[in-house]
């Protein structure tokens, strides 16, 4: 159930993750640098690992996996929890990874904002939500950019490289959506135009 | 894993859980008059699974699981859960399922046995929490071993006609009130 479908974004695309991303999805949770700038989606393993772990992926109810490519070319994954039963319809990201290769070219600032407009505009969520090292300043920059508002910070949370980095928690809420994206990022052209 | 026993003041005391308390917990979290703060109260869990549950956590290598007994009777479970042993940092929380006796400090007991644990034996660098606003009482009970608040997620959930923020807290060794140090530690003959 929760392998993501194609969401096109201008540059790069999320399309449902397959057996063959799994040595790609190892080799980025080797990566210091992968490691370094957030949570990684499970420890390195052998491919029979990895293959149970897209199985059970797939039977996950709430959260959702995809692969992130360009122009063919497999760059990344994103992973996310979407529900909301006692609280507002919501998407929380738990990875976003890129490759470090391809650092610094504009992607995930394209896949992220395709992401986000599959949430509000597609799913109609009323908010998304994640938590970031403080010093990811790539990432801190992605999530200003499309809106979003640090509403906790946590101290000290992380160790890596002999010390602790703090974590800040950062939600977007539907209408700040609307605001900057919601006349200029939709999924399908209205239907009454289409017609 | 299962913590010790840990004996606290006033008949409070932490202490492995057993099977009868895990159906005990199951009962206890389909109950209106607790989960006001708690869960959707609806659940896969049964009574009839809880040997199935208790294996699960207690061979769990990244969370430490109590009951709260109180004068004799299991009323609740607390624990640290999540524990990146990395960065040494975990979440904590706790329930108190039995609303006849709210206001006694059964909870502000337990989270100070809990915490001494956690900083004298598991070495933990950072523990964190989330807890509603509105149940001032479990983030008073936390904030008396150490946490202090760190934020608030807006919204949280939707109980009765209203939404409910949600208070996020943290505590460090060094927050712990010293002179609040339960026994075995505080005792001349521990070792150091």
């Amino acid at each position: 159930m929760a392998l993501g479908g194609v969401i096109r974004g201008k540059r790069t695309t999320l399309r449902i993750p397959t057996e063959d991303d799994l040595p790609a999805y190892s080799r980025w949770m080797a990566d210091l640098r992968v490691r370094r700038a957030g949570p990684i989606w499970h420890e390195p393993a052998m491919p029979a690992t990895w293959k149970e772990r897209l199985k059970e992926q797939a039977k996950e109810q709430r959260a959702v996996l995809w692969s992130i490519e360009t122009e063919g070319r497999l760059i990344g994954l994103a992973r996310a929890r979407v529900g909301g039963l006692e609280s507002p319809p919501s998407a929380h990201i738990q990875h976003f990874i890129i490759d470090p290769e391809e650092w610094r070219k504009g992607y995930g600032w394209d896949a992220a904002l395709a992401l986000h407009r599959y949430f509000f505009d597609y799913l109609d969520l009323k908010r998304s939500s994640t938590e970031l090292r403080a010093d990811n300043a790539a990432a801190l920059r992605i999530v200003e950019k499309l809106g979003y508002a640090e509403f906790g910070r946590g101290h000290q949370v992380y160790y890596r490289d002999g010390a602790y980095v703090d974590e800040s928690w950062v939600l977007m809420e539907r209408p700040t959506w609307d605001e900057r994206f919601g006349k200029t990022e939709r999924e399908y052209v209205p239907f009454g135009e289409a017609r | 894993m299962f913590g010790p026993r840990l004996v606290g003041e006033n008949g409070i005391e932490l202490r492995p859980p057993t099977l009868e308390d895990y159906k005990l917990f199951t009962e206890f979290q389909m109950q209106p008059e607790v989960t006001r703060f708690w869960g959707p109260r609806f659940s896969t869990e049964t009574v009839a699974t809880a040997e199935e549950r208790l294996k699960r956590h207690l061979e769990s290598s990244d969370s430490v699981s109590w009951s709260i007994v109180y004068q004799g009777e299991t009323v609740g479970f607390t624990g640290v859960f999540d524990i990146n042993w990395a960065s040494r940092d975990g979440e904590t929380g706790i329930f108190i399922g039995r609303h006849d006796l709210y206001g006694r400090g059964i909870a502000s007991e337990a989270v100070r046995l809990r915490m001494a644990f956690i900083w004298n034996e598991l070495g933990l660098h950072r523990t964190h929490n989330w807890i509603a606003l509105a149940n001032r009482g479990s983030w008073r009970a936390n904030q008396k071993s150490g946490y202090s608040q760190i934020g608030t997620y807006p919204r949280s959930w939707f109980r009765s006609g209203e939404w409910f923020d949600e208070w996020l807290g943290e505590a460090f060794p060094g927050t712990f009130p010293t002179d609040k140090l339960p026994s075995p530690w505080r005792d001349e003959k521990h070792p150091k």
